[in-house]
């Protein structure tokens, strides 16, 4: 075809990256509404083992070119996922969009990327040379800055099959539906014997990249929530201390209330 | 339900529903040469030079110099150039216009086009603006005495942001030489002999030189009453000079950042109280009306007509103001300068009534006017003012007074509810004499000798229905089944000139002229001739006169009232809010088809809530909009309102047909007062909020004031 | 150079030009199926909707490329279908129709949604069309259309 190249397996899409300059086209949604004069796309949208979505012991693993709408219809997704995927744009939109465009667009508002932060998910890349998993924070640097080599490309998500029971996910658009977010958090929590053995708390469309500060997040581990609530007023100053937000549509400040405002409610939520 | 209000499928469902309809933009391509505009980039200039590329066979560039005849747009005064003179006056104010086969090319030739400016300083802040478009004030009573016995004196201001149409389908021209070297000009339009007379004194023609017909029109709200008038000469002059047909639609981006939209506005208020009840009303109005005065002095003459709201004043002075500023033009949008003014006057009447300790809506209603009462003008609301019975309906519905006693009292958790009432009207038709001393109205019925009969009307169906409750009116008077009569899109060429279709005439003024054609119709029907009958307008002997220099007198024949009531849920931790209800009772007469005034009344009732609380736009230190795609310009979808009810109440007015007055504009019109109050309600802490839209951003504001 | 082959509206075609072309632009322009209507070309208002291996997509989201070997229908193909003489009757029923611009697009997306879900709730219809951008209807008439289609048209998804 003119000015792209089409895959039908891995392979076939791993030769034609490696040799010749292209971008890779997964579901188009966010590509054509820039759609650069003179690009040439590699379509890998009827790549089958893209698509799928498998479970191992440890991982629920999401193909990259699977839609969100596929997500959505699939129980072992976990639904901390499904609740961030519900609310883009929509239908026609989740129809076609796929994870792994949503992390190669490099954009903090993909609301996909941000529920991998807080799940501490992987990513596998694939090149001809081989594959690598790196940590989706290792991976997504700032805004349009991956870790993605230029004969590489992402193959699979790897979720955490447990660890994302308890919850939180808030989604501030503009509107109900079609709403690109402006603010968004997610938020997991777990316990064993009472004592905080997980939280990650991260948030979307605020900065640069997805922000989640792992080393706050340590200091309450181990800690009863009784214990960890004592330390709540000075936890929560930490992260505005270090919440150094943009602009956009909405001002820095209000990002900065309303991310204060849920990370507060998330911490009570758990008897913080 | 009497028979004319029963529904009907609609004449133009077919086509539409089918894709088949043909919209400017879906003509064929062939032998059409794309238009494309070249925009200014800075707010205000003047323009030293214009150096183009060399251009390709078949490609042209055509400006100021190409312009035939007058290079100014007719629209209510001349000032707008068609392309620019020898200064711009706003980012993107057309200098040319560049047209050829390939859009590729076109495009290309516009980026190798270069402009050299000398920068000048643009006014952009409407508070500093001081090139006054329109200056009008009137008073009655004694304001000065009033003021003075007042036990107190509130004073507030309030402002309202741009509002976008957002028709679906963006404008769109088409320009045709024919072969006898006539212009043919066709596209996305309201208002077909607006866009005559634009064009034949831009060309400097006659009138039967130039002939423009209404395409299927993808939505207009106001938005294509004046533009198409501007954009259609523009293809024009193209046409003329590359003697082949133009076609510009604009893109999304170019529609929202560039074409005319709500004028933002500012108003002022000074209220004297005297034993509880409003004595006077001091207040003044200002309009941002962008770089050049388009639509500016008739959407602020009916903004300050109705600046009293719904009440009894006998103390009135309005003063108002249309500036100019170096931002794109503000233009013509369902409500036309009343939305803002209402917006104002109703968050006034219960800022007051919470100082005063009472019921807002109890406050409201013991200022209500009522028939026979004066109104701002000194004219006359010569039929019943239903709208005590309305408040009760849409009590009934939203459970309004429980509600709003109950979200009264201080409220915990993260999740707080308001509900809000607003009370408006809307004066039907044109503002004052305009349509006995400017419009003028005729039309015509073409009875064909096989029974048939054809309506000529320059009126354009935009989705509000015509094509099908004007072949209503005239099916019922000659009792004819609806599929021998029929309305098309106006050609100026075969068409009489029966007004443009704005101010929510059409069918109250065009569609009782019809009636009184079809009556004549009938008493002289004889079976296979081919008949022609016409009809004039004549304006209903009640009326007080009015006078604009004075603004005194009957500015409208009749009103339809609205009352609305709209109930929020906000999220103190986001700012965001979700609306649990809206309901509103809307009184347009006698519905001339119950679904299509109904489908009017849900549309325009959420447009006004969209205006309220999403639709935010605003324009950055150069004069630029920012907000001008879809992603930022927000408009509601299917979830943002689900509850949604609107009901019918009908109080005929017996000048238009069968009971029917203006019906398109009200629903939009006071919905932010009733939006903007509930959100009030749900902060509770003596908020007082006095501009609109109120966003998110901006409730989260008012919680951290709370806070502080 | 391959030509991109598809099949629209039921027959074979093969597309000649770029891989990176728009979907919208190619089906109002070459093929000159014009139901399908441009309201901003950034997968924001859903007029452009079309149906893709049965699925809702906006097509101008979609590139050429993405399309080889897919079965693409517009309102075109879909207005001979006893499913639309169903959801046209409702909407006449109602009126749902005003400018008429968002419709072929609108109705394609309750296609898609009755596929999925045959007897929606009013919730799950405001889903389905909830990225169909209407400015004249408030929507209320159009849910409704959809609604009693979907009990007129029993069996038929």
């Amino acid at each position: 075809m003119v000015n792209g190249y089409t895959a039908a397996t891995l392979e076939e899409a791993l030769n034609i990256r490696a040799e010749h300059e292209v971008v890779p086209y997964a579901g188009g949604t966010d590509l054509m509404v820039e759609n650069r004069p003179g690009v040439t796309y590699l379509f890998l949208n009827k790549i089958s083992e893209l698509k799928r979505i498998s479970v191992d012991e440890k991982y629920v693993r999401i193909g990259s070119g699977a839609t969100f709408t596929q997500a959505l219809e699939d129980n072992r997704v976990p639904q901390l996922m499904k609740d961030a995927v519900a609310l883009i744009a929509a239908p026609a939109i989740r129809n076609a969009g796929t994870f792994g465009g949503n992390l190669g667009n490099g954009s903090a508002k993909a609301d996909s990327v941000l529920i991998e932060f807080v799940a501490d998910a992987k990513l596998r890349l694939v090149s001809l040379r081989g594959e690598r998993i790196v940590d989706v924070d290792r991976f997504y640097l700032g805004r349009k800055k991956l870790d993605l080599r230029d004969d590489e490309l992402i193959a699979e998500i790897l979720l955490p099959k447990t660890g994302l029971e308890q919850y939180d996910y808030q989604k501030v658009g503009g509107r109900n539906a079609l709403a690109i977010s402006r603010v968004s958090f997610a938020g997991v929590f777990s316990t064993q014997d009472g004592k905080i053995t997980n939280i990650a708390t991260a948030f979307g469309a605020v900065a640069d990249t997805v922000l989640r500060f792992k080393d706050l997040e340590d200091t309450l581990l181990g800690k009863t929530p009784e214990e960890a609530k004592a330390l709540k007023a000075q936890y929560l100053k930490s992260y505005a201390d270090r919440m150094v937000l943009t602009r956009g549509r909405v001002s820095a400040e209000y990002r900065k209330t309303v991310c204060m405002n849920l990370l507060s409610e998330f911490l009570t939520r758990f008897g913080i | 339900m009497e028979k004319i209000s029963q529904s009907v499928v609609k004449k133009d469902h077919e086509p539409k529903m089918s894709g088949r309809s043909v919209y400017v933009g879906d003509y064929p391509g062939d032998g059409v040469l794309t238009g494309k505009l070249l925009r200014s980039t800075l707010a205000r200039a003047r323009v030293l030079d214009v150096e183009l590329p060399v251009l390709p066979e078949g490609y042209f560039y055509v400006d100021k110099s190409d312009v035939p005849g007058d290079n100014n747009v007719n629209i209510v005064l001349d000032d707008t150039p068609v392309f620019a003179r020898d200064t711009v006056e706003y980012i993107g104010e057309p200098i040319g216009m560049v047209a050829g086969p390939d859009v590729a090319v076109v495009n290309r030739i516009l980026s190798e086009i270069k402009v050299s400016y000398e920068e000048l300083e643009p006014v952009l802040d409407l508070r500093k603006a001081d090139t006054v478009f329109f200056n009008y004030e009137y008073e009655k009573g004694d304001l000065k005495k009033a003021l003075a016995e007042a036990d107190k004196v509130y004073e507030e201001e309030f402002t309202t942001g741009y509002q976008d149409q957002t028709y679906l389908e963006p404008q769109g021209m088409m320009a045709e030489p024919e072969k006898n070297g006539h212009m043919y000009v066709h596209g996305s339009m309201q208002c077909a002999y607006y866009v005559h007379g634009a064009v034949m004194r831009v060309l400097g023609c006659r009138p039967d030189e130039v002939h423009i017909f209404q395409d299927v029109t993808g939505g207009g709200f106001g938005g294509k009453e004046d533009f198409p008038s501007i954009l259609g000469c523009q293809v024009a002059v193209a046409a003329k000079k590359a003697n082949a047909p133009v076609r510009c639609v604009f893109g999304r981006r170019e529609d929202l950042e560039f074409t005319p939209k709500r004028h933002p506005s500012l108003c002022t208020y000074k209220v004297a109280v005297k034993d509880g009840k409003v004595t006077a009303m001091d207040i003044d109005v200002k309009f941002n009306g962008g770089a050049y005065t388009t639509l500016s002095a008739v959407v602020l003459q009916r903004g300050i007509i109705c600046a009293n709201g719904v009440y009894r004043i006998e103390n009135l002075h309005v003063h108002g103001q249309a500036l100019k500023t170096n931002t794109t033009p503000s233009g013509a949008y369902r409500g036309f300068g009343a939305p803002q003014t209402f917006f104002a006057v109703e968050m006034m009447m219960d800022h007051i009534a919470r100082d005063l300790g009472v019921d807002s809506l109890k406050f409201k209603e013991a200022h209500l006017a009522r028939q026979g009462d004066a109104t701002s003008t000194s004219g006359k609301y010569h039929f019943p003012v239903p709208l005590p019975e309305m408040i009760e309906e849409v009590d009934r519905a939203a459970d309004f007074r429980r509600k709003h006693l109950e979200y009264q009292k201080p409220q915990t958790g993260r999740y707080h509810k308001g509900i809000g009432m607003s009370l408006w009207f809307h004066g039907a038709g044109f503002t004052g004499s305009g349509e006995r001393d400017f419009i003028k109205a005729v039309c015509k019925l073409h009875k064909f000798p096989d029974g048939t009969v054809e309506i000529l009307a320059s009126n354009g169906e935009i989705g509000q229905g015509l094509r099908t409750t004007f072949p209503k009116i005239v099916a019922h008077e000659l009792n004819l089944p609806l599929d021998k009569v029929y309305y098309n899109h106006p050609d100026t060429a075969r068409v009489p000139d029966s007004g443009p279709t704005v101010a929510s005439r059409s069918l109250m003024i065009v569609g009782e002229l019809l009636r009184r054609a079809a009556i004549k119709l009938r008493s002289q029907w004889k079976d296979g001739e081919d008949q022609v009958v016409e009809e004039h307008f004549k304006e209903p002997d009640f009326m007080i006169p009015f006078y604009l220099d004075k603004f005194q007198g009957d500015a409208y024949p009749t009103y339809a009232w609205g009352v609305g009531a709209i109930e929020v849920e906000i999220d103190t931790c986001t700012g965001t809010s979700k609306i649990l209800g809206a309901y509103g009772s809307f009184d347009v007469g006698t519905p001339i088809d119950y679904n299509i005034v109904i489908g009017q009344m849900e549309g325009g009732f959420l447009q006004g809530i969209g205006y309220a609380s999403i639709e935010q736009m605003n324009y950055d230190g150069r004069g630029r909009i920012r907000n001008n795609s879809f992603s930022d310009y927000l408009i509601p979808t299917t979830k943002d309102v689900p509850n949604l009810k609107c009901m019918l109440h009908v109080e005929k007015y017996p000048d238009g047909p069968y009971g029917a007055k203006g019906a398109g504009e009200l629903p939009l019109v006071g919905a932010p007062g009733a939006y903007v109050e509930a959100v009030e309600q749900a902060l509770g802490h003596g908020a007082k909020l006095n501009h609109a839209p109120f966003t998110a951003e901006d409730t989260l504001n008012e919680i951290r004031k709370e806070g502080k | 150079m391959d030509a991109i082959r598809f099949v629209l509206n039921g027959q074979e075609v093969s597309y000649e030009g770029s891989a990176s072309d728009r979907l919208l632009d190619v089906l109002r322009n070459t093929y000159r199926t014009t139901s399908v209507k441009c309201g901003c070309k950034e997968g924001e208002c859903g007029a452009c909707s079309v149906l893709m291996d049965g699925v809702l997509v906006n097509s101008c989201c979609v590139a050429m490329g993405a399309v080889e070997h897919s079965s693409i229908v517009t309102m075109e193909g879909f207005r001979d279908t006893e499913r639309y003489a169903v959801l046209d009757r409702a909407f006449a029923e109602i009126s749902a129709v005003q400018c008429g611009f968002c419709i072929p697009g609108m109705v394609l997306a309750a296609e898609a949604l009755l596929v999925k879900t045959p007897h929606p709730s009013d919730e799950e219809i405001r889903e389905g069309l909830s990225g169909n951008l209407c400015r004249c209807t408030g929507y209320n008439a159009i849910v409704h259309a959809v609604s009693s289609a979907a009990k007129e048209g029993e069996g038929l998804w």
